[in-house]
């Protein structure tokens, strides 16, 4: 046994105030613990990179004080427009993923305002957010999370540690639960914010969304082409173009440092719908940024079998691999977790047992949960991957619809857990249904009237 | 003080991130897969070996870290308040 001199101490300690960080430390002050939020950058969220559409499941199925409050939302995202593009030109356009309004199928936002509304939400409840503060390891005695230890050295005790540090997370490696993840499940993606009028994202775009999809010598989508594509996220008055690629494809690192920066100008200078509907309205290119995500995290064994719990410690989100292998977005994922982990620390301080094995219902919940387990395993992007080297363009067009479009509402795909989630909170509360419409109508109207 | 880069307009660096990433020249094979994935240019290949020529454009995305076969590369967040940020993420 190894005695530590704490600083201070805690009850929960919540490690990042990006997207799943400040709900599970709303949630324990909430319950009356006492909860230090823990953030490296200035301000929550600036350091976070993302083409960002929340997908309306998390809304829906997610914390309450979301659905029900006013986050700052820069576009409801109604409709996904799937082009498929060949010798420049688009030559199919798939638009059966369409919502009357307001319903919306997922709500567009920068992540420095999202975060930062999430935040002042957990310190509204009486946890204390302590930014510029790097959690740099954690203080292990026999093996047991007691704490963190802050970039100057400040030792803070917890009786839980939630590691909410996202992808990059180091935090759950240092307390030896997890690996960082394999570099074929992890996706480089570059994008670009550009400023519009609004008036003319509203003529362009409206409210939706566009991926190009495209076979490989279109040099349009991924450098390798298998599977990942261009897409471009509609703000207010800005657009996020970008594109990806996974680290490893086919046993082999592609030099992405020329091909991403090479593939976005391709798409730029030779895809019509860009040269003639967008190019000529773009204002300014805003801001240049990148970073990296764990896309197929559930699909390879390897990562999918590292715990995401331990003696004295929670990881939520990113941080655990549960991103959302079908979308590529794990917002929805990190608030699911974030709310399951915070019942969890809740019940273990008051029972008074932060070990691993009180701490097991954790993984229970996450395994109860409809969505999580079922987003992170599924394999129609992965599929996709593969049909393009089939060369079979009708093929490709169905499996787009069924991937991107429509399909991805079938019983098999979200259809069958989203009914079985809302079957489940309706039973529970039958005035959720009204609660969902009221959510879109006010989600709409903020945006309209901002 | 912050800084800003031409080539990546509205991203900025917040200074005091020193070096966080570390190379174990021992185990570095100099197989360049880091040189291949780093957007910010922040590597090069000198004496068979990768070599951090410098930090100041690096957006902290790990991608080196992820991809390095021999786990040579080491990395660690900069300093708190330090470092990549930006409005438009």
């Amino acid at each position: 046994m190894i005695a530590v001199m704490l600083d201070e101490e805690y009850d929960v300690v919540v490690v990042g105030a990006g997207f799943g960080g400040p709900v599970a430390a709303k949630k324990c002050a909430d319950a009356g613990l006492s909860t230090l939020l823990l953030e490296k950058s200035g301000v929550p969220g600036e350091k976070v990179v993302s083409g960002l559409v929340i997908p309306m499941y998390g809304f829906l199925f997610g914390p309450e004080f979301i659905r029900k409050g006013n986050p700052p939302i820069e576009r409801p995202i109604c409709s996904v427009v799937n082009r498929l593009v060949k010798d420049g030109e688009v030559y199919d356009t798939d638009r059966s993923l369409t919502m009357p309004k307001p319903i919306a199928l997922g709500y567009a936002t920068y992540c420095k305002p999202f975060c930062t509304w999430l935040a002042e939400e957990a310190v509204e409840a009486g946890a204390e957010l302590r930014t510029s503060t790097l959690a740099a390891d954690v203080i292990l005695e026999n093996g047991r999370v007691k704490g963190v230890v802050t970039g100057e050295g400040k030792m803070i005790g917890a009786k839980i540690v939630i590691d909410a540090g996202g992808t990059q997370n180091t935090l759950s490696i240092k307390a030896g639960l997890r690996e960082k993840f394999v570099a074929e499940a992890i996706e480089l993606y570059m994008l670009w914010d550009m400023e519009m009028a609004k008036e003319d994202v509203d003529s362009v775009f409206g409210n939706s969304m566009e991926f190009f999809h495209a076979y490989p010598e279109e040099r349009i989508g991924a450098p390798l082409g298998y599977g990942s594509t261009f897409y471009i996220f509609t703000y207010r008055d800005s657009i996020h173009p970008g594109l990806g690629q996974f680290l490893i494809s086919e046993g082999k690192t592609p030099n992405l440092a020329k091909l991403l920066p090479e593939y976005f100008e391709h798409f730029t200078s030779t895809v019509t719908r860009w040269t003639r509907d967008i190019a000529p309205r773009i204002k300014r290119r805003r801001a240049l940024m990148w970073d990296v995500c764990p896309i197929y995290a559930g699909l390879l064994p390897r990562t999918r079998q590292m715990p995401y719990y331990g003696d004295g410690m929670l990881i939520i989100g990113d941080a655990a691999g549960f991103e959302a292998a079908a979308f590529g977005d794990g917002v929805p994922n990190a608030w699911f977790s974030a709310d399951i982990a915070a019942d969890v620390a809740v019940a273990s301080v008051s029972a008074g047992d932060y070990s691993a094995y009180f701490l097991s219902r954790y993984e229970e919940l996450v395994r109860a949960n409809p969505f999580i387990i079922h987003t992170i395993s599924d394999t129609r992007r992965w599929n996709m991957r593969n049909l393009l080297k089939s060369r079979d363009m009708a093929e490709l067009k169905r499996r787009v619809r069924d991937h991107w479009g429509i399909g991805a509402f079938r019983w098999g795909n979200m259809g069958g857990p989203v009914y079985r989630a809302s079957m489940a909170m309706i039973k529970e509360k039958p005035s959720v249904l009204f609660e969902w419409l009221e959510m879109f109508q006010r989600y709409f109207r903020n945006w309209q009237t901002k | 003080m912050a800084k800003t880069f031409e080539k990546f307009p509205g991203v900025e660096w917040v200074e005091g991130a020193g070096e966080f990433i570390k190379i174990d020249t021992e185990k570095c094979t100099g197989c360049a897969d880091c040189v291949r994935v780093c957007l910010a240019e922040c590597y090069e290949i000198a004496d068979k070996k990768a070599r951090i020529v410098s930090l100041e454009n690096c957006m902290e995305c790990a991608a080196c870290w992820y991809v390095c076969p021999e786990d040579a590369i080491d990395f660690n967040w900069p300093p708190g308040g330090t470092g990549f940020r930006s409005d438009w993420g």
